[in-house]
């Protein structure tokens, strides 16, 4: 609108006068003078950059790796939480989450425990190669299997099988440590009595608070052994814990304790919202996964063309983020269990799959957006990074 | 092979239309994005079985394909408005003050009329006089201002001359005496980011208006299947778009853009730059010191940051009839202040009993969650600042304090909601300035004082040749006004292509 007419509307002067005294008043947006971005990296750092303090042995295939900043104060975390861990294994650089086994009250290192996997070709690098001293690269605190007051109950029921211990270990520390206003039991299924995490401490723990109930459950019980024995089981949850109601249920371990335990809690009546789990990976046999092509052979020769460059050689039963790792094209990732979205890529021409809970937003999957962490290719693909 | 004749920066909603347009037209753009997905606000993330919609409430401008609106001729003209789903939704608001008021305003006028006057039947005759002066002056808004009447004048537009920059609590108090009423007729500057007291009166005519003519809508797959779609149209049309790649300097030679170095260092000569980010952030960070004139500068210190929001977003095991949703927009009302309380309490860190906005999807489009679940999003607006005075280690108990007293509030209206929540995540002012890179992590661009309304601001023009904004921060904000910003810069673009050839 022309300057002559808008000097007609009522109230023009006025405002002329409000621009005038804003503009020689105003803010000054000098670069950087009150930058928020020194605060957000304080909680979302880029990156972090650790160093291996101490290591401690656990049990024959676990060690705590004790972890301290090069650079500045660790980021706070809720009790629950992972890292990503980012290493470089011969050729290949990748990355693994590992919950953060320490309490977010200790904030001056991070401890990550890790368990042997017999072909994980992280934690046999890191239990294998990694010492005290070793510099190594992590993203910051991420993922959402913490405690949510928001909703859950104050009463907590902790199940965990073998390595699913760890982020328990910093709820339950952060708890009685913090003396924060909860109770919890922690029923933790293991096969052997030489497989347990975190035993003494967990009955010293017990032992000592009256708000820490722990039920160790062993399949495999030596001789002397007077524990609970066999898997976690709804009879034996319900048999524990009496009442059922006014409980959050947490769920952490191996594919199988999945497999085997939310079922049982189902059919407690424990309905979804009082029941959370930690993402787990991708799955162990992708042939087992429900929706996998029936017939097709994991070793079938795949290629995927990335941003209509070179063509890499993978095969079926690899995931795709795994491929593009192994080539050496860069993709960020952080969960590899399909939940964090961080390594989403558009697939222009070919199919994939993905197994059932792959948090894929509804427009994502129809416009050929994938989480490469746990999409397999069942055809030759062709991707946009 | 590296020159575009296009660089946008930024795939928000101003940035996807730019480049959308752009491409269509058979210029070689380039997208970049820092983030891993488009969309900016108009996106959406997923927690357990539930998709959370993260900002759109209410679709303005789109209209009926009967009675098309401004919108859903922009996104014909993209074509991507038939890959896309909408969903009407038939009421304008509900305003509920626990025990003082529960109102229901469906999209139509003579609803709308009549409820309030059943509500506030002192004020019958106000009630149409304040609607007649409404539509009054979004018509000769219309054509004065949108289709440029260039014989415009005072006695050919009255009211227009008369209200256009005066505010809304001002015009409120010419036409009502109730502070209830002028409550219930104000709650949409929640959509806008100021108070009635400092809100130009203009905006909550334009909104009302264009909601009850054109009608509320919402997406199916929400605002991130529009951002999706819109990418796709991008590419399809020969598009190029960079994702986790932000933008680290704009180049200019004589005044003029030359090109746009990333922040991986990569270099992109073009002609014309989109920015979809803050003018504060594209003058003093991206372009050299010394390129802005010292005017430009000062006009920029004129103009002040908006409020950030705080969002409870839940994922709940009932359906939404069930939880107690009946409208797709509930405000909950906890005084009838609107003069300078509402203001003071977005400078707030804590909350309470602030205006605040309940969405819940479901109402109008069943399929938004899964079958016996709903979900819903409950939002205030609160400045950035306090939240950066937080300490690190306090801030997630900080954060859940907040949303705890917000979801109090909430509970008077919805009893019981909160024992049904299967999900729930929070944002916070931080949360928005991480995602969004936003000055204070700012959602609807600068304040929209009287002084900063259409009529007086530079809009999408910069003083260095070549560089357009497209985003809320150069004119309206909301999803309407953001995608029309971005396809007008396009088409300021092709105009100045077309004359200089």
């Amino acid at each position: 609108m022309k300057p002559e007419v808008l000097r007609e509307f009522d109230g023009y002067e006025e405002v002329v006068r409000a621009i005038e005294l804003s503009r020689t008043h105003g803010v000054d947006y000098t670069p950087d003078k009150d930058s928020p971005e020194p605060y957000i990296r304080r909680l979302h750092p880029a990156s972090l950059h650790l160093q291996i303090q101490d290591v401690f042995v656990e049990t024959p295939s676990t060690k705590t790796f004790r972890l301290v900043s090069r650079d500045g104060p660790l980021p706070p975390f809720q009790a629950g939480q992972y890292i990503s861990l980012v290493v470089e294994v011969g050729a290949i650089r990748t990355s693994r989450p590992y919950s953060i086994s320490s309490p977010p009250n200790h904030l001056g290192h991070y401890d990550v425990t890790v368990r042997r996997y017999p072909d994980g070709l992280v934690s046999n690098h890191l239990l294998d190669h990694a010492r005290k001293g070793d510099l190594l690269e992590a993203t910051g605190p991420a993922g959402e299997f913490y405690h949510n007051p928001l909703f859950h109950s104050k009463h907590m029921v902790l199940i965990a099988g073998g390595c699913g211990i760890t982020p328990f270990r910093s709820m339950i520390r952060e708890i009685l440590e913090c003396g924060l206003d909860r109770t919890v039991y922690l029923f933790y299924g293991n096969r052997d009595a030489g497989d347990v995490i975190f035993h003494e401490e967990l009955t010293d723990l017990a032992a000592r608070f009256d708000r820490f109930h722990y039920i160790p459950v062993l399949e495999n019980p030596p001789p002397s052994y007077t524990g609970k024995t066999g898997l976690v089981t709804g009879q034996l949850i319900r048999e524990i814990l009496g009442d059922l109601e006014d409980k959050t249920f947490y769920v952490c371990g191996p594919q199988g304790l999945y497999d085997f335990c939310i079922p049982e809690l189902e059919r407690l009546g424990i309905p979804r919202r009082r029941l959370r789990r930690e993402v787990y990976g991708t799955p162990s046999d992708i042939r087992r996964s429900p929706g996998w092509p029936a017939g097709l052979d994991p070793d079938t020769p795949m290629a995927v063309k990335v941003n209509g460059g070179k063509t890499l050689a993978t095969r079926a039963g690899e995931p795709l983020l795994a491929c593009l790792e192994r080539h050496r094209v860069a993709v960020p990732s952080s969960c590899r269990s399909g939940a964090c979205s961080l390594c989403r890529v558009k697939v222009l021409a070919g199919r994939v799959y993905q197994p059932p809970g792959a948090l894929v937003r509804k427009s994502d999957r129809k416009h050929g957006y994938i989480h490469a962490c746990v999409s397999y290719p069942l055809e030759d693909l062709d991707i946009l990074v | 092979m590296n020159d575009y004749d296009a660089v946008v920066i930024g795939a928000g909603n101003g940035g996807l239309t730019a480049s959308a347009t752009l491409a269509r037209q058979g210029l070689k753009v380039l997208l970049l994005e820092k983030h891993n997905i488009p969309g900016g606000c108009a996106t959406s993330f997923c927690r357990g079985r539930f998709e959370f919609e993260v900002a759109l409430h209410q679709l303005s401008g789109l209209g009926t394909e009967a009675k098309p609106g401004p919108l859903r001729g922009l996104l014909n003209g993209l074509g991507v408005a038939q890959d896309l789903e909408f969903v009407e939704m038939t009421d304008l608001y509900r305003v509920a003050m626990p025990g003082v008021i529960d109102v229901k305003l469906k999209a139509d006028r003579g609803q709308v009329i009549s409820e309030l006057q059943k509500h506030f039947p002192a004020e019958r005759d106000a009630i149409e006089r304040f609607f007649d002066l409404v539509y009054r002056f979004a018509g000769e808004m219309l054509s004065a201002v949108y289709f440029r009447d260039p014989e415009a004048s005072r006695s050919k537009y009255p009211t227009l001359f008369r209200y256009a920059l005066r505010t809304c609590k001002d015009v409120l108090d010419e036409f009502f005496q109730d502070p209830l009423l002028k409550t219930v007729l104000s709650v949409y500057w929640g959509y806008l980011g100021l108070p009635p007291n400092r809100l130009a009166f203009a905006y909550l005519a334009i909104l009302f208006f264009t909601y009850i003519e054109f009608k509320p809508f919402h997406i199916k797959g929400g605002s991130q299947a529009l951002s999706n779609a819109l990418v796709s149209k991008f590419l399809a049309s020969g598009g190029t778009v960079r994702f986790r790649c932000g933008a680290r300097k704009i180049e200019t030679e004589n005044g003029r853009v030359r090109a746009v170095i990333t922040e991986d260092g990569e270099r992109f000569p073009c002609r014309f730059v989109v920015s979809n980010l803050s003018p504060i952030v594209t003058y003093l960070e991206l372009l050299e010191p010394g390129t802005v004139p010292e005017q430009t500068l000062r006009e920029l210190r004129g103009r002040s940051v908006g409020p950030s929001a705080f969002v409870v977003f839940m994922g709940l095991d009932r359906d939404a009839r069930t939880c107690g949703f009946t409208e797709s927009t509930t405000f909950i009302v906890s005084h009838t202040d609107i003069t300078e309380k509402p203001y003071n309490q977005m400078r707030e860190l804590e909350t309470g009993n602030e205006l605040m906005v309940l969405s819940c999807y479901n109402v109008a489009d069943p399929d938004f969650s899964p079958p016996g679940t709903c979900q819903a999003s409950l939002v205030t607006l609160k400045f950035g600042e306090p939240w950066l005075r937080v300490p690190p280690s306090e801030y997630f108990a900080t954060k859940y304090r907040c949303a705890d007293r917000l979801l109090r509030t909430a509970e008077k209206v919805f009893p019981g909601i909160r024992d049904h929540i299967e999900e729930a995540e929070v944002a916070t002012p931080l949360t928005h300035m991480r995602y969004l890179g936003h000055p204070g992590g700012a959602v609807y661009g600068f304040e929209q004082h009287t002084k900063d309304s259409l009529f007086f601001q530079p809009g999408r023009a910069s003083p260095i040749q070549g560089l357009l904004f497209a985003s809320a921060w150069s004119g309206d904000c909301g999803f309407q006004p953001t995608l029309e910003a971005g396809h007008g810069a396009a088409k300021a673009i092709l105009r100045e292509l077309r004359a200089g050839g």
